[in-house]
């Protein structure tokens, strides 16, 4: 029935009480019918009692005498009533009259007959004959069938005017208001102050509660909306401020994906690194980085937490080489925002405070405490690796003195940064040469193959000291160097303990007339 | 005592109510031929002849009622003492039987000596008389002055 009247309340309504009307009807008319042919039968008796009654005494009469005319007359009589199906009279000597219809009564039960004994008309004790009288069945089914169907027919009648009533009252009391209702709903808009009306008359029922709700439900949404505007709007407000920020900052500031490749970046992260190109990969403008670069954005997933790393980019024009500082923090499970920043000048500033610390200002070699550094670096890299040999050479310069004395202050400087150069060639750039103040020199010789092989450097550096050293104009110093040699022991050899070690070797190289090289001997085990 | 009896008889017919006048003092008796061979008569035999049922007598011949006029004391007594009705019922009886015409009312003397006269002449005649009337050319069959009660 939905599916017949999808958009009538009214007509799905009126639909389904005349098929209940139809229904209790049907079953009402069939318990009517049934009464009714009840009732018919024993209404038919009556009459047909009646009709016996009216011809009584003539028959009594007729049989009393077995005047056969007489019956004759009294059943076609009879028979011209059209209830009768069929007259017997019978005087008690002999039948006088019988008469049937055509249509034979089809079952005993069918049929209604009634017979009445008759007596002398001159005596009531003596009985001189018999009356029947036979209903045709077909003539009760007539009659109850008329009857029924007047019945029907009432009921058919009360049952559309019911469904009519009740229609025009849900058409008026329910469906039109919800149709004003629903009407001024569809045109409405979710604009402020619009409000439902409440129809007439339904201001205490449900339908006023429903439009009362649905107003409510309105004010609530229109109010809702108002919110969420006003929010919209500080919203766009804000993100036109951090966009402005986003441009005019002097960080760089970018997304970028586990793979590398570049979401988004500012003005700044292209003024910092170049312009990416198409598609954007982080990893091309940072050359020869792709290595801590994937460390630093595998570190920052994997932790959910801020990495940052110094970057050193080598310029590719064969400028001075670029700092940045890349910091990086996950967005989500891929993806990573980060911020740059240009720190050549701090690096720069930084490096060279660590030259001037570590660094002899007159020969550029490690000063005293950079080569202590080092030593220590070595020494901590033997401990991790045993196999790595390393030694400590101890050089202190012959006759420096009276070259100092002899030609001067200049002189001995050049003399100095002379040594200096010697040195630093004899050496591999892994090894570290440092000035200790004076005219002595150490070497850190790292990974040597074979202890010979610090000896040969030795002599090398020896052979190399005894050239003269040009020192001005037809001006040669002529010098000389003894070096003190020793290997870096176990685990409770010290720094102090080579030196002094390289320290004693080398006086005793010294003792031994200068210009050579002596190792000292093997540190105490253990 | 014997001679009582009819006299106080005429007086309780007097007392009746109808239209039986207190002049009629003989009681009536039904008389047929003395050759009808019928000697006797019960009330009931007289019911069924008179009022059509039989068409003969007892004794086999055809029977012939007759009336006395159609007003007649007699005809009103008779009846009343026969059937106890009076005689606008039994004109309403013989209206109904002479309209099939297969029975017909018993024929009409003008009186009583006619009655007789036709008895005496007809075998299957049957007729009702005063008493006073009869004489030994018919034979009483029923007497109701002394057997018939009324």
């Amino acid at each position: 029935m939905r599916a017949l009247f999808p958009g009538s309340i009214v007509a799905r309504t009126t639909v389904a009480i005349i098929a209940l009307a139809l229904l209790v009807g049907l079953v009402f008319g069939s318990a009517a019918a049934v009464l009714i042919q009840r009732g018919e039968k024993e209404r038919l008796g009556a009459r047909l009692g009646e009709l016996l009654s009216t011809v009584e005494t003539t028959a009594r009469i007729a049989c009393f005498v077995q005047d056969t005319a007489l019956a004759r007359e009294i059943g076609t009589g009879l028979m011209n009533n059209h209830v009768v199906a069929g007259v017997r009279i019978v005087s008690d000597k002999a039948p006088l009259y019988e008469q049937r219809r055509s249509e034979a009564p089809k079952a005993a039960d069918e049929t209604i007959a009634i017979s009445r004994k008759l007596t002398s008309p001159f005596n009531e004790r003596e009985t001189v004959g018999e009356i029947w009288l036979y209903a045709s069945a077909a003539e009760i089914q007539a009659q109850a069938w008329t009857y029924t169907r007047f019945i029907l027919l009432v009921l058919a009648l009360e049952v559309a005017l019911v469904a009519a009533a009740v229609a025009w009252v849900v058409f008026n009391l329910i469906t039109r208001p919800i149709k004003g209702i629903s009407d001024e709903l569809h045109r409405m808009e979710t604009r402020t102050g619009l409000r439902l009306h409440v129809p007439q008359g339904n201001q205490q029922d449900e339908i006023g509660r429903l439009v009362g709700d649905v107003n409510a439900l309105i004010a609530e949404l229109t109010g809702l909306i108002d919110t969420e505007r006003r929010l919209r709007i500080e919203r766009e407000q804000s993100e036109r401020r951090l966009a402005l920020i986003f441009e005019k900052v002097d960080a760089g500031i970018f997304e970028v994906d586990a793979t590398g490749r570049l979401r988004s970046w500012n003005p700044a992260f292209a003024r910092t690194l170049g312009t990416p190109a198409q598609p954007p990969d982080l990893h091309a403008l940072l050359p020869q980085q792709e290595e801590p670069l994937n460390e630093l954005i595998r570190q920052s997933l994997d932790s959910g937490e801020l990495r940052e790393a110094d970057l050193q980019l080598k310029d590719a024009a064969g400028g001075p080489d670029k700092w940045i500082e890349i910091s990086l923090t996950p967005v989500d499970q891929d993806m990573l925002q980060g911020v740059i920043n240009d720190i050549t000048g701090r690096k720069r500033t930084e490096m060279a405070a660590q030259h001037l610390a570590t660094r002899d200002t007159l020969t550029g070699l490690l000063n005293r405490r950079g080569f202590d550094q080092a030593l220590s670096a070595a020494r901590a890299r033997r401990l991790r690796d045993p196999g790595l040999e390393i030694a400590l050479l101890l050089i202190d310069l012959d006759f420096f003195k009276q070259v100092n004395d002899r030609h001067g202050h200049e002189a001995g400087d050049t003399v100095l940064r002379r040594v200096a150069a010697v040195l630093e060639q004899a050496v591999r750039r892994t090894d570290h040469v440092g000035r200790f103040g004076g005219d002595e020199f150490a070497i850190v010789l790292i990974g040597v193959d074979e202890p010979a092989r610090a000896g040969q450097i030795a002599e090398a550096i020896i052979a190399a000291l005894r050239e003269p050293i040009p020192i001005g104009e037809d001006l040669q110093a002529q010098i000389g160097a003894s070096i003190g040699i020793t290997f870096a022991g176990g685990d409770s050899d010290s720094s102090a303990a080579m030196l002094r070690r390289a320290d004693e070797a080398m006086y005793a190289a010294k003792q031994a007339g200068r210009s050579q090289a002596r190792l000292a001997p093997a540190p105490e085990p253990g | 005592m014997a001679s009582l009896l009819p006299h106080l008889l005429a007086v309780l017919v007097a007392l009746l109510p109808g239209t039986i006048g207190a002049a009629r003092a003989e009681p009536l008796v039904v008389i047929v031929n003395p050759a009808s061979g019928v000697e006797k008569l019960s009330r009931e035999e007289a019911v069924n002849i008179f009022m059509g049922r039989y068409r003969k007598l007892p004794s086999g011949i055809l029977a012939f009622p007759i009336d006395i006029g159609s007003q007649s004391p007699e005809r009103q007594q008779f009846y009343r003492l026969l059937v106890r009705k009076d005689l606008p019922e039994i004109d309403a009886y013989w209206a109904r039987l002479v309209f099939s015409g297969q029975t017909s009312p018993p024929l009409q003397a003008p009186d009583g000596a006619t009655a007789v006269q036709l008895v005496a002449s007809n075998r299957s005649a049957i007729a009702y008389v005063d008493r006073a009337l009869v004489d030994a050319r018919v034979k009483v069959v029923i007497d109701f002055g002394r057997a018939a009660k009324p």
